[in-house]
C-alpha cells in the first residue's frame, strides 16, 4: 500500500471548493489541511463513500445541520428533514468521490453512499492517519476526510 | 416529451424536477421519479418516457446497466447522464452504450437545461 501524495489530495481541497461554488455559488473558506490523529470529531450530519479497486478506503463529508439546510435552501428545497439532510451529505460525498475519478483513474471504484447521523459518525469511521480538509463557508464550519491508500 | 429522472439522491431528483417545471423548458414533462435502476425499468414499462437524466452510482442497479435495459425496453428512449463519475472512459462507455449525452456532478441549472434541450432536442 501506498500512502496518497500531495497532489492527489489537494483535488480533494479543489473538489470541495468546486462542489460549493457550483451549487450554491459562493466559494467556500479552505480554513486547513492537515495530517490527522485519528481523534477526529466531526458533525451532525456524515456522507461516507469507500474506494477499491485502485485505491483502498473512504471519503467523509462532516457537516452541521444549518449549513446542509442553507445548501439545501439555496436549490429551492423544501425538505428540511433530518432524511433529507442526510441525503444530501451523502450525494456531496458522492460527488466528490465521483469526480477524484478524473485524477486517480477510472480503476478507482466507489460505492454508494453511506449517511450517518451525530458527531460520533466520523470517529467511528476513521483510521490513524486521516487527511482532513476543515473549511468555513457562510459563517459554518465543515470537515472533508480523505482516508485512503493507493494499491501497489 | 414525458422525461424519467433516475438518481439514488433525493436533493437532486428534486432539483432536475424544478428545472425542468420551473426553469421554462418547453415540450418536457415529468413522468416519474426513480431512486435506481431498478425502479426505474419499472416505471419505464409504465409510464414509456421519451427522455431519462440518469445517475451512473445507484444501488440495485446501476446507471450503466439501467441504459442498457431501457435501451432494450425501448431504442429511441433519449438518455441524458447525470453522474459525478467525471472521467472520460466513463461517459465514453455510457455514449457507446447509447446514452445521449453527459453531464458531470456538480452542475449549474443552466448546465443542465442546456444539456436537456440538446438530448431531448426541444429547441
Amino acid at each position: 500500500m501506498a500512502t496518497l501524495n500531495e497532489n492527489d489530495l489537494k483535488l480533494f481541497v479543489d473538489s470541495i471548493r468546486n462542489y460549493l461554488k457550483v451549487t450554491t455559488r459562493q466559494e467556500p473558506q479552505i480554513t486547513s489541511a492537515y495530517l490527522g490523529s485519528g481523534d477526529i470529531e466531526g458533525f451532525e450530519f456524515n456522507g461516507i463513500v469507500a474506494f477499491s479497486g485502485s485505491h483502498n478506503g473512504h471519503v467523509m463529508v462532516s457537516m452541521p445541520g444549518k449549513l446542509v439546510r442553507e445548501i439545501l435552501l439555496l436549490q429551492h428545497e423544501t425538505d428540511l428533514s433530518d432524511g433529507n439532510l442526510l441525503d444530501a451529505v451523502g450525494e456531496i460525498a458522492n460527488t466528490l468521490a465521483g469526480n477524484a475519478r478524473k485524477s486517480l483513474g477510472s480503476e478507482l471504484q466507489i460505492s454508494v453512499p453511506v449517511k450517518m447521523q451525530g458527531t460520533q459518525g466520523m470517529k467511528a469511521r476513521v483510521r490513524t492517519r486521516p487527511y482532513v480538509i476543515t473549511l468555513r463557508w457562510n459563517h459554518y464550519s465543515a470537515m472533508v476526510c480523505v482516508d485512503m491508500d493507493r494499491r501497489n | 416529451m414525458r422525461l424519467l429522472i433516475v438518481d439514488d439522491s433525493n436533493m437532486i431528483r428534486t432539483r432536475i424536477s424544478r428545472v425542468v417545471q420551473n426553469g421554462g423548458i418547453k415540450g418536457i414533462a415529468l413522468a416519474g421519479l426513480a431512486r435506481n435502476g431498478q425502479e426505474a425499468v419499472r416505471l419505464a414499462r409504465a409510464t414509456r418516457p421519451e427522455v431519462v437524466t440518469m445517475d451512473l452510482t445507484m444501488p440495485e442497479m446501476d446507471g450503466i446497466e439501467c441504459i442498457s435495459a431501457l435501451l432494450k425496453l425501448d431504442p429511441t428512449v433519449k438518455i441524458l447522464v447525470v453522474s459525478a463519475l467525471s472521467d472520460k472512459s466513463t461517459a465514453i462507455q455510457a455514449l457507446k452504450l447509447g446514452a445521449r449525452g453527459f453531464v458531470a456532478k456538480p452542475f449549474t441549472d443552466e448546465e443542465l437545461q442546456m444539456a436537456l434541450l440538446e438530448v431531448a432536442d426541444v429547441r
